[in-house]
């Protein structure tokens, strides 16, 4: 625990499952739905942009541009055309929607590979920074970045959620989607709203963590990293808009300490222990909301 | 207090689906108050059994034919052989999966490990034991049954997204325990140059392998069909309809559903020994997630009305996928885009569209005899 190398590492997965965590916080709140493509979003991000500049030879930031819009535009179609006219014919069953998102998951995955191709590209660095040494510990030109682009997207999103008419719109769809649509708040504007910055959210966190991921990105990283994300959703709670964070960052210290301490192997056991133990004791998450009654 | 809200609902049945509710009271009464044995009011289980399966069995007819069919087509070539081996361990592994998916609404995605568990199983008895192989078709069936007890019992508070999630994370962590433990389960080499299946001397030939394998699917959706309309399939469906009726009637809900669970898992443990059995080789990638996925598209493609939808379900998707040259490496693609597509506009599947043309058949030549009679009167 003492070792600094592996606290850097922590914060960079921490940050990563906290923004994966908060696309779906941010999802979730809008439509009372777990997108479990926002793993596959990320991942397609990260390699899309990674294919354009060292396949195709354009320049980085039109890359991220092309891929980030492209991510927003997916995220809309996924709402549009997958989610709610199969909500809607299932009458609101949960099912129907999570083996059409499934579909969505596994399409996106195979989509990726035909076109970015089916070997891992390294990620590509924005704004890097110098490689620089703390406490012993080498911080990695990637990791600032990621760092600064996490705490700014939860300030951003809470800010919003808080502080702006759409933002508490979300909160009040949240609460009720029958009261909110009673009330005439525009429900289906609102679940779209938050489809669209939950796959800018999740994009942004494949976009800025492909650099610092071992082995670069390939196209079955999505799966992976869906569930991380929803894990760390899980832990953290949605009580509040930071809760994705905790669980990120509780999800990568029991991710980077236990395979040290333990072997590489007993991650996987960890991660279903934890979901194990979160389901069956704490299912609310470690951050709840507080209802006065 | 249930993790993922209220229960979820089910893909529609839609063709071929008893009228669930009304059989309600009836269904959970009778495995409920009296264990399963009849219940006063209700048609007894002889009345039942002699009008309820109709469907099951004209299914079963043509379901067979098929499966003679699928022999024809494949003769003794040898590819074809291997692609009727992999239909066939597809349509177990979504068959096993329909059981608590489309009966009690209940998605796991353990269903990798539960094939493993079949593989594996014969192939440890052999290795360490010297056992022969048939004897882990029997033995891996209730091993498997009891890990999914396990898991159920662990998981019974959760449904939806978290049922799913916790699911996929187990079938991840038993590939991480057969890849790590050499000493039980050989490590990343896992058993290579496993013998044929011989039964007291006799060994079946390829051809006779593919015949058993087709039979052996055959039964297997057979009883499944018969088993939704069973009494405990019409109390199970009814209990995904509308599980606080079925509990407030003295039926535990989420004990059902572990048995659900586990006859799944022991169908699926059999695809993984017919697999294995065929490829005389189990390693930890024989049995990936990626099998998971496809097995849970089947029957959405084939139809979630009958248990044989899955079979129809995995028969399009292995030829779509290994055996469609004209689509290459995109047949996966297909698949997925195609499920999508039937969700949003053909949610009755390939056998339920097949039962509303008979349906429209039957109709129009009735209504033909009928103007000819009325013409002659």
């Amino acid at each position: 625990m003492g070792n600094p190398q592996l606290w850097i590492s922590v914060f960079i997965d921490g940050a990563f499952y906290g923004m994966i965590a908060l696309a779906y916080y941010v999802t979730l709140i809008g439509s009372q739905f777990f997108n479990f493509a926002i793993g596959p979003y990320a991942m397609a991000t990260g390699l899309g942009a990674a294919w354009l500049v060292v396949d195709k030879g354009w320049s980085l930031w039109s890359a991220v541009l092309v891929v980030l819009v492209g991510i927003v535009v997916l995220g809309a179609i996924t709402e549009l055309a997958v989610v709610r006219p199969v909500q809607q014919r299932a009458t609101g069953g949960e099912l129907p929607a999570l083996v059409a998102v499934a579909a969505l998951l596994f399409a996106i995955q195979q989509l990726a590979g035909e076109i970015f191709g089916f070997t891992p590209l390294p990620g590509q660095l924005i704004f890097p920074t110098s490689t620089f040494t703390l406490s012993s510990a080498t911080v990695q030109a990637s990791v600032v970045p990621l760092l600064v682009v996490a705490a700014a997207a939860f300030l951003l999103v809470g800010g919003w959620i808080r502080l702006t008419a759409t933002g508490r719109t979300l909160r009040a769809v949240g609460d009720s989607n029958s009261a909110a649509r009673l009330l005439g708040f525009p429900v289906n504007r609102i679940r779209l709203i938050a489809f669209m910055i939950g796959a800018l959210i999740a994009g942004l966190a494949g976009l800025f963590f492909a650099p610092s991921s071992g082995n670069g990105v390939n196209f079955m990283s999505g799966l992976n990293w869906a569930l991380e994300g929803f894990l760390a959703l899980v832990i953290g709670g949605t009580g509040a808009v930071w809760a994705p964070l905790v669980g990120g960052f509780v999800l990568a210290a029991a991710g980077i300490f236990v395979p040290y301490y333990f072997g590489g192997n007993s991650v996987s056991y960890v991660l279903l222990g934890l979901a194990v133990v979160f389901f069956a004791f704490r299912p609310e998450g470690v951050f709840a909301r507080r209802v006065r009654t | 207090m249930t993790v993922g809200g209220a229960p979820s609902a089910p893909i529609s049945e839609g063709t071929g689906a008893q009228p669930v509710a009304a059989g309600a009271a009836g269904a959970a009464g009778a495995t409920g108050a009296t264990g399963g044995k009849g219940v006063a009011g209700s048609p007894s289980s002889r009345h039942r059994w002699r009008y309820l399966p109709h469907q099951a069995n004209a299914s079963g007819i043509v379901g067979l034919a098929g499966g003679v069919v699928a022999l024809l087509w494949t003769g003794s070539d040898g590819y074809r052989q291997s692609l009727l081996i992999l239909g066939c361990m597809y349509s177990l592994v979504a068959i096993g999966m329909y059981v608590p998916f489309v009966l009690t609404g209940t998605l796991s995605m353990a269903y990798s490990a539960y094939a493993a568990i079949g593989g594996y199983t014969i192939a440890i008895l052999f290795e360490k034991a010297g056992w022969p192989l048939w004897v882990g078709w029997f033995v891996a069936p209730f091993i498997a049954a009891v890990v999914a007890v396990v898991l159920g019992v662990v998981t019974r508070r959760v449904s939806g997204f978290y049922l799913v999630a916790v699911t996929l994370l187990f079938a991840e962590a038993f590939s991480t325990f057969v890849q790590s433990n050499t000493t039980l389960a050989g490590g990343a080499r896992g058993f290579p140059g496993l013998p044929t299946l011989t039964f007291f001397g006799w060994s079946p030939t390829v051809v006779q392998f593919g015949i058993a394998a087709v039979a052996l699917v055959c039964v297997v959706a057979y009883l499944v069909d018969r088993l939704r309309q069973s009494p405990w399939g019409i109390l199970v469906r009814t209990m995904r309809e509308v599980p606080h009726a079925v509990e407030a009637s003295g039926v535990r809900v989420s004990w059902m559903r572990v048995v659900a669970l586990a006859v799944g898992a022991m169908i699926g443990s059999l695809a993984g020994s017919l697999f294995v059995s065929s490829v005389h080789a189990v390693n930890p990638l024989t049995f990936t997630l990626n099998l998971v996925f496809i097995a849970v598209f089947m029957p959405v493609v084939g139809g979630v009305g009958t248990a044989w939808g899955c079979v129809v379900g995995a028969a399009v998707i292995t030829e779509l996928t290994l055996n469609f040259s004209a689509v290459g490496q995109g047949g996966l693609l297909i698949v997925s885009i195609g499920v999508l597509v039937i969700l949003l506009v053909a949610p009755r599947g390939i056998v339920g569209y097949i039962d509303v043309a008979r349906k429209w058949v039957t109709r129009t030549v009735q209504q033909l005899a009928t103007k000819r009679t009325t013409r002659h009167d």
